[in-house]
C-alpha cells in the first residue's frame, strides 16, 4: 500500500457531486475511478479491482443496496471495502446498509474530514 | 370481524346463495302440501281442521312476505322478533298437523327434528341461532312427550298409545307424500327467513368493507405523505451536499489559494449549510412524529445513563459559554423507552437551556423517582420565558427569547419534537418559567409495570 496508491471506485450518478468528491480524494492522493450508474459501477468493481468503493444509494439501473449485496456476497469481491454515501438518512436505510454488508454508512451532506477519516480507518484496519 | 371469520362467512354466504332457489319453490310446495293434506282428510272428521291449518299457514306466510316486501331495513331486534314469531307459527303448524294426523301415532313427529336441522343451516348468524334455540327446545319438549307416551309413563291428553313400532313405521310409509311435502315446507320456511336476515348481514358486510377500504385509503395517503417528506428531504440533501463539498474544497485551498476574508465567508456559508441540513432532519422527524410513523425501539433502559450521556455530549458547549452543568441523579431508574429518542429529548432540552442561559449561568439536570413515573427536569437560571409566550413554547417554527447567535438557531422544531417523543412514550412534558429567573422543563415517563420487565 505504501508504494501503490489506494484505488477508489466512486459510484455516483450526480455529476457535480462526483466531481466534488473526485477533487477532494485526488487532493488526498487517491486513485479515482468513476462510475455513473449501478450497472457500470458493478462491472467496474469486478474488472478494475478497487480497494474501496464509495457508493451512492439512489442510482439508475441498479441501486446501491443491491449492488453492495451483490459484491459482499461474492467470494471474489467481498474484500472490497464499501462506504455507502447517501442522502437517505432514515434509521431503516442505515440498517439496510448494514444488512447488505456495507463497511460504513455516511449521510449527505457529509463532512469531507469525516469521509477521509473513515476511508483511512477502513484501509488501515484491512 | 377478523379476517378468518370473514372468510368463513363469505363461504357460507356463497353456499346459501347457491341454494336460495329453494325459496322460489317455497310457496308452490307450501300450498300443494297443504291441499294434499286436506284432500287426504276429505270425508273424515279432520277435514275442517285441515282447512283451518291451510288457511292459517297461508295467512302467516303471506304476512311474512308482505313484511319482507314492504320493509327493507330491519333493526336487529325486529329481525330476531320476526324470525321468532314465524318460527313459533311453524312449530304450531307442525303440532297441529301432528294432532290431526293421529297425534302420538302421527308420522310427522320427526318434523321437529327436521326443523332443528334446517335451522342449523342458518346457525352462523345470531338471528338464526335464536330460531334454532326455539326449535330445539320445542322439539325436545314434544319428543319427551312422545317418548313418555311410547314407554307408557304418561298418556298424552287422554290418547292411549295404540300402535306398535312396526305399525308406526308402516303408517309413516303410507304417508310418504306428506312427509316429503312437509319437509320442503319447513326447509324452505327456514331458508326464507335466513335469506331475509342474511341480506341484513350483507348490508353490514358491505358497510364493513367500505369502511375497510376507506381505512386503507387513509393509510395510503399517510404513507404518501411520509414518502413525500422523505423523498423531498433526499432531493434537497443531494444538491446541498454538492454545494457544501464545493465550498469546503475552495475553503481548504484544494482548487487554488484564497485569502482569509474569503475563507471567513466560505466558512459561514458552510456552517449555514450544516444548519439547513439539521433543519431538514428535524422536519423529517416532525413529519414522522405527526404521522405516527416514527417507530420506537423500546428496551429496558436506565434513564440516568441517558442523562449522563447527554450531559457529557453538551459539556463542551456549556464550558464554552462558562455555564455550569450539574446533575442530581438517583443510582438508576429503569424505564421501557427508546434510548435513542429519549437521549434526543435530553440533548434538545439541555441544548436549549444552554442557549438561553447567559455567561456563568447554571443548569441543573435532575431525575426523580415518583410512585408511578420517573420525572426528569432541566432547570436553568437564564432569561426565562415571557408569560404571553407560554402557549407558543411547544409550537413549531417558533423562536422564543432573544440574543442568541443565528447559527445556533434551528427551525424552532426542537421542543415540538421533544413533545412528540415524550407523548409517544405516554409521558407528559411541561415547563415553568419566570422572566429573568429561568425556566424548568420537566418530562415524566411512566414506569415499567411490574410484569413488564
Amino acid at each position: 500500500m505504501d508504494n501503490k496508491k489506494t484505488r477508489i471506485l466512486l459510484i455516483e450518478d450526480d455529476q457535480d457531486m462526483a466531481e466534488a468528491i473526485r477533487l477532494r480524494l485526488e487532493a488526498n492522493n487517491f486513485d479515482i475511478i468513476l462510475a455513473h450508474d449501478g450497472m457500470e459501477g458493478l462491472s467496474k468493481a469486478r474488472t478494475e479491482n478497487p480497494d474501496l468503493i464509495i457508493l451512492d444509494v439512489m442510482l439508475p439501473k441498479l441501486d446501491g443496496f443491491n449492488l453492495c449485496r451483490m459484491l459482499k456476497f461474492d467470494e471474489k469481491h467481498k474484500s472490497i471495502l464499501i462506504i455507502i454515501l447517501s442522502a437517505k438518512v432514515q434509521k431503516t436505510d442505515i440498517e439496510r446498509g448494514k444488512e447488505v454488508g456495507a463497511d460504513a454508512y455516511i449521510t449527505k451532506p457529509f463532512k469531507a474530514e469525516e469521509l477521509l477519516a473513515k476511508i483511512k480507518e477502513l484501509i488501515n484496519s484491512k | 370481524m377478523t379476517y378468518q371469520k370473514r372468510e368463513v362467512y363469505l363461504q357460507i354466504e356463497d353456499l346459501k346463495n347457491k341454494i336460495s332457489w329453494a325459496i322460489g319453490f317455497r310457496y308452490a310446495f307450501v300450498f300443494l302440501g297443504l291441499f294434499l293434506i286436506y284432500f287426504s282428510h276429505t270425508g273424515n272428521a279432520y277435514a275442517p281442521l285441515s282447512l283451518e291449518l291451510i288457511i292459517s299457514v297461508g295467512l302467516y306466510n303471506i304476512a311474512a312476505n308482505l313484511i319482507y316486501a314492504l320493509k327493507k331495513e330491519y333493526k336487529l331486534w325486529q329481525a330476531v322478533a320476526a324470525a321468532g314469531v314465524f318460527q313459533f307459527f311453524d312449530i304450531a303448524a307442525i303440532t297441529f298437523l301432528i294432532y290431526i294426523t293421529g297425534w302420538v301415532e302421527s308420522p310427522y313427529w320427526f318434523l321437529y327434528l327436521v326443523m332443528i336441522i334446517v335451522s342449523g343451516f342458518g346457525m352462523f348468524s345470531y338471528y338464526s341461532f335464536a330460531v334454532f334455540l326455539i326449535a330445539f327446545f320445542s322439539a325436545v319438549f314434544y319428543l319427551g312427550l312422545l317418548l313418555s307416551a311410547y314407554l307408557g309413563i304418561l298418556p298424552i291428553y287422554g290418547t292411549s298409545f295404540s300402535l306398535t313400532p312396526d305399525q308406526l313405521l308402516i303408517s309413516i310409509y303410507n304417508k310418504a307424500i306428506f312427509t316429503s311435502v312437509a319437509f320442503f315446507l319447513f326447509a324452505t320456511t327456514i331458508y326464507y327467513f335466513s335469506k331475509l336476515l342474511n341480506e341484513q348481514h350483507e348490508e353490514l358486510f358491505i358497510k364493513n368493507r367500505k369502511f375497510l377500504a376507506a381505512l386503507t385509503r387513509i393509510k395510503a395517503i399517510d404513507r404518501m405523505k411520509d414518502e413525500f417528506v422523505s423523498t423531498a428531504s433526499h432531493e434537497l440533501r443531494t444538491p446541498l451536499s454538492v454545494v457544501r463539498e464545493n465550498l469546503s474544497l475552495i475553503e481548504d485551498g484544494i482548487v487554488g489559494t484564497i485569502g482569509p476574508k474569503q475563507k471567513k465567508l466560505l466558512e459561514t456559508s458552510r456552517a449555514n449549510i450544516d444548519r439547513l441540513a439539521k433543519i431538514l432532519d428535524n422536519l423529517l422527524d416532525i413529519a414522522k412524529i405527526e404521522s405516527h410513523s416514527l417507530d420506537l425501539r423500546c428496551q429496558t433502559t436506565d434513564i440516568t445513563q441517558l442523562g449522563r450521556k447527554a450531559v457529557e455530549l453538551l459539556k463542551p458547549k456549556a464550558e464554552h459559554k462558562s455555564v455550569t452543568l450539574e446533575t442530581t441523579f438517583p443510582k438508576e431508574a429503569m424505564l421501557w423507552i427508546d434510548p435513542e429518542q429519549i437521549l434526543r429529548v435530553f440533548v434538545n432540552l439541555i441544548d436549549n437551556a444552554i442557549k438561553h442561559t447567559g455567561q456563568d449561568g447554571k443548569i441543573i439536570v435532575g431525575i426523580e423517582e415518583a410512585k408511578k413515573e420517573i420525572r426528569t427536569y432541566i432547570k436553568d437560571n437564564g432569561e426565562g420565558i415571557a408569560r404571553e409566550d407560554f402557549p407558543k413554547v411547544f409550537e413549531r417554527f417558533v423562536h422564543i427569547g432573544t440574543g442568541h447567535e443565528t447559527l445556533s438557531r434551528g427551525a424552532g422544531l426542537g421542543l415540538s419534537i421533544c413533545k412528540g417523543i415524550v407523548e409517544m412514550h405516554n409521558g407528559i412534558i411541561s415547563f415553568e418559567s419566570e422572566i429573568d429567573r429561568g425556566s424548568t422543563f420537566t418530562f415524566s415517563l411512566p414506569k415499567i409495570k411490574s410484569n413488564g420487565q
